[in-house]
């Protein structure tokens, strides 16, 4: 989902970089405070698997694939969406600046719809079903499934704003290739990956009551 | 949280992540992802070309997790130094930002 730049002109690109600012500075503050001495190998682990993982594109049928984005399993091992805007936002530097994996000038649209959107969306989601007693591989899986799903039709309007996409057959086929990356690439690995930690260090999960009914 | 204990969560994870590093050139599909799909679905065929010439504002070391002439080989090289430089500079924002 990463936008080159000659998919957004110039002039939105900035917006949506202007937009992205203050969310990136409200997790900057958010490390500020949270981050200590031994968080931070936690951070610099999640930030180097995601990285490693959005390079590993699977196939969905269609002649498409898709990847996973990380923001909700980073915020829920965090316990704070900021967290997952803040590692997004250092994979996407390096992926921009490095690899030609998504532009510069819509950097900040790229932030705002995979730090921003997907790990909101995905955290809360994740929050509210494990209040209503789902289990933490179902809310996990559901969460990172529907924060995916939710930015990519963010992203579809932004192109149709952008004059890309015309705007329903845009939603059509984001959201539908998006419904299938978020099952495997994202709600699948998140749940994996969620309970295994939980399993194995329950004591890395910020929020400690997700470990409960985990059996180790 | 012990920091010895997540030392070893850090060693855990760089191995992983090099796993993939390593295996994403041979078993990642070079289909279109879901936007570059969207695209060529819904956009048209001449304006998909003009946006193809435009291209990026930047010109990138490593386009494409790729190194020219040096083909898979070059890939893994490339995959493995980004995952070795977002864990650098995840790692030392954190150490320079920790209250």
């Amino acid at each position: 989902m990463h936008i080159p730049d000659s998919f957004i002109p110039l002039s939105q690109a900035i917006i949506y970089w202007i937009i992205a600012l203050p969310f990136i500075f409200m997790a900057l503050r958010w490390a500020g405070k949270e981050m200590d001495d031994t968080k931070v190998p936690i951070l610099a682990a999640l930030a180097a698997g995601i990285f490693a993982i959005q390079a590993l594109n699977i196939p969905i049928s269609m002649g498409t694939s898709g990847h996973m984005v990380g923001a909700t399993l980073v915020a829920i091992i965090f316990a704070s969406p900021w967290a997952g805007v803040l590692v997004l936002t250092l994979v996407l530097l390096v992926q921009g600046f490095v690899f030609a994996d998504g532009g510069i000038t819509t950097m900040g649209a790229n932030i705002l719809n995979m730090g921003v959107v997907s790990g909101f969306v995905g955290y809360y989601t994740f929050s509210a079903l494990m209040k209503h007693k789902l289990s933490l591989q179902i809310s996990s899986f559901v969460g990172a499934w529907l924060g995916l799903l939710v930015s990519a039709l963010v992203c579809a309007v932004q192109m149709y704003l952008a004059g890309t996409f015309p705007l329903v057959p845009g939603l059509v086929a984001m959201g539908t290739y998006h419904f299938i990356i978020g099952l495997i690439g994202e709600g699948l690995i998140t749940a994996i990956a969620i309970t295994a930690i939980a399993s194995s260090r329950p004591d890395l999960l910020e929020n400690r009551s997700l470990a409960r009914g985990v059996k180790t | 949280m012990s920091s010895r204990s997540n030392m070893k969560f850090l060693y855990a994870g760089l191995v992983i992540a090099l796993i993939i590093a390593v295996l994403a050139p041979f078993i990642a599909s070079s289909d279109p992802d879901g936007l570059e799909s969207a695209a060529e679905g819904v956009v048209s065929e001449e304006k998909l070309a003009e946006m193809e010439e435009a291209g990026s504002v930047f010109s990138s070391p490593m386009p494409d997790y790729a190194i020219e002439g040096m083909g898979k080989s070059g890939e893994v090289a490339a995959i493995v130094v980004g995952t070795l430089l977002v864990l650098g500079i995840s790692y030392g924002l954190g150490k320079v930002i920790k209250k």
